[in-house]
């Protein structure tokens, strides 16, 4: 137990490390954007926007005061857990990542569900039957999906199913016009499908390859051979010798990928319209909204430190070897 | 000002959104239209999508800068413009204007209440105007001083100098109720205009209700379901039968929807050329951007771009004829001054002015030259703008056979910014504000931003405006409006300092419902300007 909670201090003090790195990175990129705040907010008002109102508009969300002492202001105002104001939205950071990750999370999370099943499945396929058909067939269609960019994916699959066959909708998160109580699941799950199904894909190649790889090394293990020699099938070694093994680095991939899986929901939420955190981020970033855009890093950062550390304890349920307290 | 091209945005967008919509564009051509209607709406409901994606972010709060040049929906203002661009009394029983043109007295409405059933005050119209002014929102109410109660349905409105075009942000801002306006009202507006919100996603939807307090006529469209999709997801929408009213862009509308007739209307926007009015003399702004241009200082060449241009081939060629040409940056408003309109596409006339200013071709390569100077010049358009670069691309090919060479570049904002003084930039503008022609044209505002970018200078025109700014009333500073256009001797346009070349201005399109009567005539006419919803409450639905 000791040695758990050692380990937990000691991921809690690099996070913070990595927080302050990161916030001031963020300040300092942005510092040198060449978007001008005032203007993106101002946006097609220009002309009727004279020097005084732009002067309380910088005034208002602090735009008036130099890079540092923002920052400065900034720290302060978090160390008291506030995030600030997103000036694209009006509305508090907190507030705006609370709301849009609720959409986020049922994609992502859904994405994450499929591709983990569909990657370790295709990769045992694969390399259980190493040199076949069926394996170079999963292959191809890995390399395929690796290489093809998530957006344009979308885009086919968006054309095909929700342009020519209308069996999916084209766009959001819920059928037009329909009152938030009265939506039903199947509604929501309808609307989802498409952009969960094509943000999966980032995630099933990757798995998919690495899952076969390590299976096909264990298929020419020697306690394999020795299994073998026992009388075993290649099903029964795949079962009992081979899943535990393939395990670990299926899910080291699979926590790993929460970072790609926030950046693919980024593109994949533009394309299919769906309003959840990605759409918040590019308003961010377009718009030089500095305390929306570090909420969104400190959390995305937050997201997938958890997700890295999960698979860090993860590896002591699976693998004992690893386990703390083993004298290594 | 919806129009997509009107944005003066620092954005430079996503160029994966670009290829969505090209994608887009070559599916639909090939998709075949399906016939029925799909959404079960009946003659209560209607479904909408206006490309609103920028008003969505912000929501519902005037104070904040929430309308979009049209009635605010939810709210309802002082006066308002009908569909002729007039100003009627909306909340306002009458208002005067005191002597000095500083104090604007307004008699409100007794009748009027809240869509939560409260009533509106003389209380709630002060409240707003000055809650406005404080809170560094998207409206400029600066000349403001404030606004005082005199009566439980008198409020008198103090500015600190006096400005007529003031009526244009009276007509803009909705009135919120005091007792109800929080920091979560721009998702829970409460308000007196005619329709209330029933629910918003962002980024998705709005559903709008009729508002059974509302004083006016009363909607008899009950429900209002506004899609927030970006062009091509709304045209999609619309070529599946899912939407009533579909604002696209004037390159899809030449294709047809069954069941759905166009609808095309004279918008505020318009497009032209920002000359640079003075040479360059190495004279930079505040943030060391160079001012002038030796070549557009000279007014032969200002005057031979505008007789050269063919507007009308402008307008054929990249509107696909969804516009009319423009002379003056408020072609078909109520305050242009048709004297000032010239004969354009005159190469003829173009040359002899540029010959009589000592311009010509002596070592004959097509271009010509003033005292070693080439005539030559670069437009810039944000690169992303399709119609802006085609804009750009057209004039560049209009001058050449008179001799000027044209660099049509497309660049992002950022480097825009930098050039905008010392480069000819094309602008796209609403311009239903006559602030806009004082921002465009006074002396005093040229200071090294998007306002006044040429420097331009003519005390007689500064005079004109400031005449107009502290007229009595709208119609007594009209002509005003007027003589800096073209006062016989002087002005902006061509016949005068030709200070810049304006082109086009572009329809508005939507694709709307056979079945829906939007009180207009439904062939595709030019006639009328301001927002499509200035009627809302007296659309039809004429199907059963």
């Amino acid at each position: 137990m000791k040695h758990i909670w050692r380990f937990l201090l000691q991921k809690f003090l690099h996070f913070l490390l990595l927080l302050v790195a990161l916030s001031v990175i963020s300040f300092v990129l942005v510092g040198l954007s060449p978007v001008n705040p005032i203007d993106a907010y101002i946006g097609a008002d220009v002309m009727r926007v004279g020097a005084e109102q732009r002067e309380l508009i910088a005034q208002r969300w602090g735009l008036d005061q130099p890079m540092t002492t923002r920052f400065f202001l900034w720290l302060g105002q978090l160390l008291q857990g506030n995030l600030g104001t997103s000036m694209t939205y009006n509305q508090t950071v907190s507030q705006v990542i609370a709301e849009r990750f609720e959409a986020s999370l049922a994609l992502m999370g859904l994405a994450w569900l499929f591709s983990g099943a569909f990657g370790v499945l295709l990769g045992v396929v694969a390399g259980a039957k190493e040199g076949s058909l069926i394996d170079r067939v999963i292959r191809i269609y890995a390399y395929t999906l690796a290489s093809a960019p998530a957006f344009w994916i979308a885009l086919l699959l968006l054309i095909i199913f929700s342009v020519t066959l209308q069996v999916t909708p084209i766009c959001c998160a819920k059928p037009p016009g329909i009152l938030a109580a009265d939506v039903t699941l199947w509604q929501k799950l309808h609307h989802l499908l498409l952009p969960a199904l094509t943000l999966s894909v980032i995630g099933v190649a990757n798995i998919a390859l690495h899952t076969r790889e390590k299976l096909i090394e264990i298929l020419h293990s020697n306690y394999a051979l020795f299994a073998y020699a026992q009388g075993e099938t290649t099903t029964g070694v795949v079962l009992h010798h081979g899943l535990r093994n393939v395990a670990l680095p299926a899910i080291t991939l699979q926590f790993a990928s929460l970072g790609e899986l926030f950046g693919g929901s980024v593109l994949i939420e533009k394309v299919f319209n769906y309003p959840g955190l990605g759409n918040a981020t590019v308003q961010a970033a377009l718009r030089s909204d500095v305390p929306l855009l570090l909420g969104i890093v400190f959390f995305s950062a937050t997201f997938v430190f958890i997700g890295n550390t999960l698979a860090d304890l993860s590896y002591q349920v699976i693998d004992p070897r690893i386990r703390f307290g083993k004298s290594a | 000002m919806i129009l997509n091209l009107s944005k003066i945005h620092i954005f430079s967008w996503f160029w994966a959104i670009l290829s969505v919509q090209l994608l887009f564009a070559c599916s639909h051509v090939a998709s075949s239209p399906p016939a029925a209607k799909i959404s079960g709406e009946s003659k209560d409901e209607i479904v909408l999508a206006f490309l609103w994606e920028d008003f969505d972010d912000k929501g519902f709060d005037p104070t904040m800068g929430w309308n979009y040049y049209g009635p605010p929906l939810f709210q309802s203002t002082l006066l308002r413009r009908n569909e002729n661009l007039e100003l009627v009394n909306d909340l306002a029983q009458n208002y005067t204007i005191s002597s000095d043109r500083k104090i604007w007295t307004f008699k409100i409405r007794e009748d009027v209440r809240f869509s939560d059933g409260q009533p509106l005050t003389a209380e709630d119209v002060a409240y707003t105007f000055n809650q406005t002014k404080e809170s560094g929102g998207l409206l400029d109410l600066s000349v403001l001083d404030k606004a005082v109660v005199k009566g439980n349905y008198e409020v008198e409105l103090h500015l600190k100098r006096p400005q007529i075009t003031f009526i244009n942000q009276i007509a803009s801002l909705g009135i919120v109720p005091k007792h109800a306006h929080n920091k979560n009202y721009f998702r829970n507006p409460i308000g007196s205009g005619p329709y209330r919100l029933v629910q918003w996603n962002p980024g998705e939807q709005i559903i709008a209700e009729a508002n059974p307090y509302y004083y006016g006529t009363p909607a008899n469209i009950k429900r209002l379901v506004i899609l927030l999709t970006l062009e091509d997801a709304t045209f999609a929408a619309a070529k599946a039968g899912r939407v009533d009213v579909a604002r696209i862009p004037p390159s899809l509308a030449i294709q047809q929807i069954p069941g759905m007739n166009l609808y095309a209307h004279r918008s505020d926007g318009h497009a032209g050329l920002m000359l640079p009015y003075i040479p360059n003399t190495g004279k930079k702004t505040s943030q060391g951007y160079p001012i002038g241009n030796d070549v557009t200082a000279d007014p032969a060449i200002r005057q031979a771009v505008n007789y050269a241009i063919n507007r009308q081939v402008l307008v054929d060629a990249i509107l696909e004829g969804y516009g009319s040409p423009a002379y003056t940056p408020v072609s078909g408003m109520p305050w242009e001054e048709a004297k000032a309109k010239i004969q354009d596409a005159d190469a003829n006339k173009a040359k002899q002015i540029l010959a009589a200013a000592g311009w010509e071709d002596k070592n004959g390569d097509g271009i010509l030259e003033k005292q070693g100077l080439k005539a030559e010049f670069s437009i810039l358009y944000p690169a992303k703008d399709s119609v802006r670069q085609g804009l750009a691309l057209a004039v560049a090919q209009m001058l050449k056979p008179i001799g000027i060479q044209v660099n049509a570049e497309g660049r992002s904002w950022k480097e825009i910014e930098r050039r905008l003084h010392s480069d000819v930039v094309l602008y796209v503008l609403g311009t239903y504000d006559q602030l806009i022609l004082y921002n465009l044209y006074h002396s005093s505002v040229a200071q090294g931003n998007w306002q006044n970018p040429g420097y331009y200078a003519n005390s007689v025109v500064d005079q004109n405006l400031d005449r107009g700014m502290t007229a009595a009333s709208e119609t007594e500073a009209r002509l005003f409006w007027q003589k800096i256009q073209w006062d016989g001797q002087t002005g902006i346009t061509t016949k005068g300092d030709a200070a810049s070349t304006w082109l086009v201005s572009p329809d508005q399109t939507y694709f709307v419902n056979g079945c829906l009567d939007l009180g207009k005539q439904k062939q595709v006419t030019h006639n009328y300007t301001g927002s499509i919803l200035a009627n809302v409450t007296s659309w039809k639905w004429n199907c059963d």
